[in-house]
Order: C-alpha cells, then sequence, then structure tokens
C-alpha cells in the first residue's frame, strides 16, 4: 500500500516535472522504483504513444496519459533484464532517428515518424526505410514492441475506451450463445 | 481459579468442531447446525464476510493499477502463486503468497491455497460434475489404489441433496459416465461448441460434447433465495466474490446459512495444530488451535470433529497430531497417512481456427465456459496402454476483428472496430491420476512456519501413465478438430508441476481395510471414530471430473452418518 501510494506521488511529480523551466534535458526528471527517467526520454515515450494512438476527434495518447501507463508498467511489470533491455533499446532509437533524420523524434514530421515506425511493423508500407529484423537489434525492436502494446493496451482497457468506445459492461445479465451478428449492425446503424 | 478453569474448558466445548471454511468445511458446518448441534468453525485464516470483503467485486477494469497485472516484484517474490491463472490484480488478495506460508518440494509442486473464510471457494472454476459408477468402480477394476468402500448408489442421494442447495445449472444428458444431478436449466453452447458438439456425435461412438455444468444460478429457486442469493449476471468476475451470490461459495451460501441458525461459532485467525487424541477415552477430545495474532495456543472441545482444512493441509493436521498411541500421525495405523496423493493431468490444451459461422456470435457471458467432453477412454472397457482416461474442457469464441499492429489514425480507429474477427476453438486435457504410494507428503523434521507448525514436504510427480494420457489426448483431440473441419490445429504440452490443476487428493484415503486406508465407508477414521475427513484429502482415486461436487456430497453424508452415531451413542 505504502510502495502504491509512493509509486502514485512520483508518478505525479513525473508529470509536473515536465513543466517547470528549469529541468534541464538529460538530468534525471523522475524517479520510479527501478530507474530514473530524463526529459528526454519521456518526451520520447510520449511522443511514440501519440504516434501510435494520434489526437483525433477523440482523446490521443497524450490525453489519456498513456505514456505515464507505459513507464509505469516497465517500471512496477517488467524484470530487470528487460528494464535494461528497454533502456538499451530507447537509446538506439534515439540514435536510429538521429542517423535517419539528424533530429530528435519530437522534432520530426508526421510522415518522418511514420516512415520511421513503418519499419518496425511486420507489414511495412512501401516506403519503408529497412527490413526490420535483419537491421535492428533485438533490444531496439523490443523497446518499440513494448511501448507499442502498452500504449495500445493502456488505451483499450482506458475508462474512455471502455465506456465509449467498446463498452464493457460490468453486469451483462445475460448470455445469447446464437446472436445473430447483423443484430449488431442493426443496432449500429439504428 | 480451578472453577475458572473449567467455565473456560466449558465455554471452549461444542458439540461438534469443524476445521476448516472452505467448499467442504463450509458444508459439514451447515449440515451439522441444521441437525441442532453447536458448531465451532476454525478458520486459519481472516473473515470475509459476503459481499462486504469483495473489495474489488464492483471494479472496472481501468481503476486497477496495472489493468490486471501482478506487479514483478510480486511475482518474483511469489513465484508458485505466480503461476496461478486466477492470480491477478483483482484476487490476489484472496491467494496465499509463498513467502509467507512456506513449504518443502522435494518434487516441484504449485501449492495454489486461500487462506480465508471461505478458503479456495472463492475462487474455485465452479465446475460441478459428478462422477460415476465407472469412477468408484475404477481402482477395483483396474487395480490399482485400493477400493473404493462405496459405490455411485450410495453417494447419488447425497449429489442431489448438495446440488439442490448449492444451485447447479446443467443439461440432462442422460450418460452413464456423468450422471444427470438435480439441475437448473443449462448454459447453452454457442454455434460453433454446437457445430462440434454434433459433429462428434455424428462421428464417433461414446463421444458427447455437453454444456459444463456449473455451480451458477441460471434460475434460483426459493432454496437459493433463502440464502440471500439471486440470480447469476454473467459477469464472469467471480473470482473477486460476487455481490449477487451467483455462484456458490461457502462465503455466499453455507456459512451464512450455518450463522443464521444460531448455531454456528466461527473462529477466524485460528492455526490448528494438532487434534488432541485422550488415550484413556481412546478418542479424540479435541484441536489445539495457535491464534495467528497473538501466537497462543488455545484448546477447543467436542464429540465430533470433521477434518476440511483442504487436502494437503488436512496430511498436515493428521500428521502433527502425534500421541503414545498415534505416534505416526492420528489415525495412522496402517502406515499409509500422506501417501497415495494425486492430483490431475493438465498437461495439455489444444486450438484451432473455425471457418464459417459468420452469421453467428455470442452476446453477455457465459459462467459455465462453454462444453465438456466426459471421459471416452477406458470407460465400458480396458481399451489402451494408459490406466484410465481424461476429460476435456471445449469452448469457442470471437471477438472483434483487431489489427494487432500499427500506428496512427487508421490504427486507432480499427480498434474501436466492431467487425467480427474469425472464430477459435480450444481445449484443455483434465486426466485422471493413478495414486501411487511414492507420491507422498510427509513432515519436514526440522523446518517450522511462523506458527511453529512444521513445514510440508511434498514429493508428488507425474508418471508414465501420465505421459502416455497427454500423447493420447493430443492425438484424440487433433483427429477430432480434424474431422470437423477445424484449420491451422495447434497442440501444446507444457511441463506444469503437479498442483497448478488445484484438484489434489488423497493422503487420508477412504477403503474397506484399516491395514491400507485411513478412512472407512463414512469417511471416520478407522481407528478414531470420532475424526471424519471429508476433503480431497479422502479421495481413493482422482477421477477425472473436477472434485469439489464430490467433497460437498461425500461431507453432507458423513454428517447424516456422524450425527446418527452421536444420538446412538456410538460415538
Amino acid at each position: 500500500m505504502d510502495r502504491r501510494s509512493a509509486i502514485r506521488n512520483l508518478a505525479f511529480v513525473m508529470g509536473s516535472a515536465a513543466l517547470l523551466p528549469y529541468c534541464t534535458p538529460g538530468k534525471p526528471t523522475a524517479h520510479f522504483t527501478h530507474f530514473d527517467v530524463n526529459l528526454d526520454q519521456q518526451n520520447l515515450v510520449a511522443d511514440l504513444a501519440e504516434t501510435i494512438i494520434p489526437k483525433t476527434t477523440s482523446p490521443g495518447a497524450r490525453d489519456l496519459e498513456l505514456d505515464k501507463f507505459v513507464w509505469l508498467m516497465v517500471d512496477d511489470c517488467a524484470k530487470k533484464d528487460e528494464q535494461e533491455a528497454f533502456f538499451k533499446g530507447l537509446g538506439e532509437f534515439n540514435d536510429l532517428v538521429k542517423k535517419s533524420y539528424n533530429k530528435n523524434f519530437s522534432d520530426c514530421t508526421k510522415d518522418e515518424k511514420a516512415t520511421l515506425l513503418n519499419t518496425f511493423e511486420k507489414k511495412p508500407s512501401q516506403k519503408n526505410l529497412t527490413p526490420t529484423d535483419e537491421k535492428y537489434s533485438k533490444e531496439l525492436r523490443g523497446f518499440y514492441g513494448t511501448v507499442h502494446w502498452l500504449t495500445v493496451f493502456g488505451y483499450t482497457e482506458s475508462k474512455y475506451f471502455m465506456t465509449r468506445e467498446i463498452v464493457w459492461e460490468l453486469v451483462p445479465g445475460r448470455y445469447n450463445a446464437y446472436f445473430p451478428v447483423k443484430n449488431l449492425k442493426a443496432a449500429k446503424n439504428g | 481459579m480451578a472453577n475458572l478453569n473449567i467455565d473456560s474448558a466449558k465455554e471452549r466445548t461444542y458439540d461438534a468442531i469443524v476445521i476448516g471454511s472452505g467448499i467442504s468445511g463450509g458444508w459439514a458446518a451447515k449440515e451439522l447446525t441444521d441437525k441442532g448441534l453447536k458448531v465451532i468453525m476454525l478458520e486459519r485464516g481472516r473473515d470475509v464476510k459476503h459481499i462486504k470483503d469483495y473489495p474489488t467485486t464492483n471494479m472496472y477494469p481501468w481503476e486497477f493499477k496495472h489493468k490486471g497485472q501482478i506487479p514483478q516484484d510480486i511475482q518474483d517474490a511469489n513465484p508458485v502463486v505466480s503461476r496461478c491463472y486466477a492470480f491477478r490484480e483483482d484476487a490476489q488478495h484472496f491467494f496465499v503468497k509463498d513467502q509467507e506460508h512456506p513449504y518443502v518440494q522435494t518434487k516441484p509442486f504449485d501449492w495454489i491455497r486461500g487462506y480465508q473464510v471461505g478458503g479456495k471457494s472463492l475462487l474455485w472454476a465452479r465446475q460441478t460434475q459428478r462422477w460415476s459408477n465407472f469412477d468408484f468402480e475404477g481402482p477395483a477394476r483396474d487395480g490399482f489404489a485400493v477400493d473404493w468402500p462405496i459405490r455411485y448408489k450410495d453417494i447419488d442421494p447425497w449429489y442431489s441433496h448438495v446440488e439442490k442447495f448449492a444451485g447447479i445449472s446443467g443439461n440432462k444428458d442422460g450418460l452413464a459416465e456423468l450422471p444427470d444431478g438435480e439441475f437448473l436449466p443449462g448454459f447453452p453452447l454457442n454455434a460453433v461448441e454446437d457445430y462440434f458438439s454434433k459433429h462428434v456425435k455424428g462421428h464417433y461412438k461414446n463421444r458427447y460434447v455437453i454444456s459444463a455444468r456449473c455451480a451458477h444460478l441460471s434460475k434460483p429457486n426459493q432454496i437459493h433465495i433463502d440464502q440471500g442469493r439471486v440470480q447469476c449476471q454473467n459477469r464472469n468476475l467471480c473470482q473477486r466474490g460476487c455481490p449477487f451470490g451467483g455462484y456458490f461459495s461457502s462465503n455466499a451460501s453455507t456459512i451464512p446459512w450455518a450463522l443464521k441458525s444460531g448455531n454456528l461459532t466461527l473462529r477466524p485467525y485460528s492455526v490448528v495444530e494438532s487434534i488432541i487424541y485422550d488415550d484413556k477415552k481412546g478418542e479424540a477430545t479435541g484441536v489445539r488451535i495457535v491464534d495467528t495474532n497473538t501466537k497462543q495456543t488455545e484448546e477447543y472441545y467436542a464429540k465430533i470433529i470433521f477434518v476440511n482444512a483442504a487436502c494437503l493441509n488436512t496430511n498436515l493436521i493428521l500428521l502433527n497430531s502425534k500421541s503414545s498411541r498415534f505416534p505416526n500421525g492420528l489415525g495412522n495405523d496402517s502406515g499409509v497417512l500422506g501417501k497415495y496423493v494425486a492430483f490431475h493431468n493438465y498437461s495439455a490444451h489444444i486450438g484451432a481456427e473455425v471457418e464459417g459461422f459468420e452469421e453467428w456470435a455470442t452476446d453477455g457471458r457465459n459462467p459455465a465456459g462453454g462444453g465438456y467432453i466426459p471421459r471416452f477412454r477406458n470407460v465400458f472397457k480396458q481399451e489402451t496402454d494408459f490406466l484410465r482416461g481424461y476429460a476435456c474442457g471445449l469452448g469457442a469464441y470471437r471477438g472483434y476483428k483487431h489489427e494487432g499492429e500499427g500506428f496512427g489514425e487508421n490504427f486507432k480507429a480499427g480498434l474501436s472496430s466492431k467487425e467480427y474477427g474469425p472464430w477459435y476453438v480450444g481445449s484443455h486435457m483434465m486426466g485422471e491420476t493413478i495414486p501411487k504410494a511414492s507420491n507422498f507428503v510427509a513432515l519436514d523434521a526440522a523446518k517450522k512456519d511462523a506458527w511453529g507448525m512444521p513445514l510440508l514436504d511434498i514429493s508428488v510427480d507425474y508418471d508414465d501413465n501420465d505421459q502416455k494420457m497427454q500423447k493420447d489426448y493430443v492425438e484424440q483431440l487433433t483427429e477430432m478438430f480434424t474431422s470437423a473441419g477445424f484449420k491451422n490445429i495447434k497442440a501444446e504440452t507444457n511441463h506444469q508441476a503437479p498442483g497448478l490443476d488445484i484438484h489434489e487428493m488423497g493422503g487420508v484415503r477412504m477403503g474397506n481395510d484399516p491395514k491400507t486406508s485411513m478412512l472407512n465407508k463414512w469417511n471416520q477414521l478407522h481407528a478414531c471414530k470420532n475424526v471424519f475427513v471429508t476433503d480431497g484429502s479422502s479421495m481413493t482415486s482422482t477421477s477425472c471430473q473436477n472434485p469439489s461436487l464430490t467433497y460437498m456430497a461425500l461431507t453432507a453424508r458423513a454428517v447424516d452418518n456422524a450425527v446418527s452415531e452421536l444420538k446412538k451413542g456410538n460415538i
């Protein structure tokens, strides 16, 4: 209990730290249980999450604080070696962005970000730079994969998603074993 | 002072003591108090009051900090319980943490425990299939363990007795190998499960896919309303405790019922150290407990004692109940106490994709989980190179079609798609295992827990029969899935340790002969007539059906006999 509230406080500190002007990039700005995270690292994960789940007419990763969820899960639910690999992958991701575009991920255009992320997807678009599996290290692919699944997991399990997009019922009160699919379509259109 | 002690002893004297408050202990308390006996129920853990003590029961998924996942430091400290499918953020408070309650694994054994009022009845998977006469005559027919001292006809009325009260949903399927019971309406099979059921019936002799029978109130009767329970609301969040009492647990059903009679005293925080045997009287006089908060010992006395501490802890208590008459544990003249421990073989599962059935989906949730395939191997006669057989869980499902990969606006919109994806079908095996003297538990000679109890040393393993059965399950289900036209069939075997099935049984087995068994046909210790053992430890063999319903029925039957003997003055 104590530990949990401690983490919650830290998460709060992390959130507010981003607003403080005297926090220079590179300095540790958030202290987690198992590691510190500097502002650059926070921004990268936040931008990456936002690229995966962008704000549209509905909330995006930043609005839903999915980046905080990513850090929380890496801190609490990953093994030590997975955490080390995550940070190694994060560094390599930064290097890759710099090498490709000579700037930070946050400063990349939407197209540049998309082109880069496509290289990590198993079904890359035609615009892809390089085939993933040979070129990228396990840690680099792991970093992207971890941020991706935790962002998506955080999104699809968020209150917003489960009350507004696909409604999760606490008390269904029914089991219809033969549910005609056309009924769902009718309900959607009606 | 002396008078005070006498008064104090009097205050700690009851007609009956029930050790344990789980599924069988709850039944013992209910039946004993129904018959007017004053009962004290001793539970080693804390109290869990129905509804009030289900802190997560109405939480939404997003309210769990890690969205259900158990943090790594808890997993690292508690590797055994972390392997249990139900040990998640929503129910972790009902599980014993390995770290707090150590035991010795001479061979790997995942001992999953629930130390609280209600025990594992809060957490169980609620599958309630009767055992058949093929199960009770199994050891005698196939030449293993010892003969069961009872047959199906002996337990049949007691199955009915407990089913009516607990509330069991199911269909009358008319199968000798899985007798029908007193059912509330069954939960239906979905389109694919139903198709597979019809296919199997048409293509195989003596193989059936039925709706799984489960302890849920699909349509409650007055007796369930009287317990304060209402219809199951298909939440499928049962492991959190159900505010509707939609499934059977000691907490929702037997314990409040017994408390309402005014005849039950519930004492949580009471680890039973041993059962006290009086050499002169030639019977047990009570139990010695350690209060887990004060660590003080206390004694309670009664005419009869029901031991329902859950299989392995019942073994532990009896092994630790040493006296000059029973130097090797209470009632252990035969030397079989702690031996012939067995379990269920859950070491394989299979999955496949299903083409077609696009016009159907499901809506709401099925608490029964889907279908059940009763044992079809070696039922009527021996026909394979292994003994006994396995039952199978069977479930088909489809969800919304979501792209796992990608990013950006379209990807995000796709996550909200309500287009259905393909159907999948899956099954897992539940195999009978053969009890052997070499699968046993014993007291560790030196190590003790925080309450001074010797640690239990568990030495239980698979054998060749289990391996052959696993292979056969994979072959047969692959063939059945292939024959049904399922695609991309993938069978997987695992090396999960015994125990993770949470169906450990035996060690205090029933039998006709006191030289080779601990309990008689009334679950009464052969050598100490006022002590009854009616939990999983009493099982002579394991069948392949989920065992809890049988514990309930044996308990009610044993109480009926015990009270009748008590009234006759035979105890």
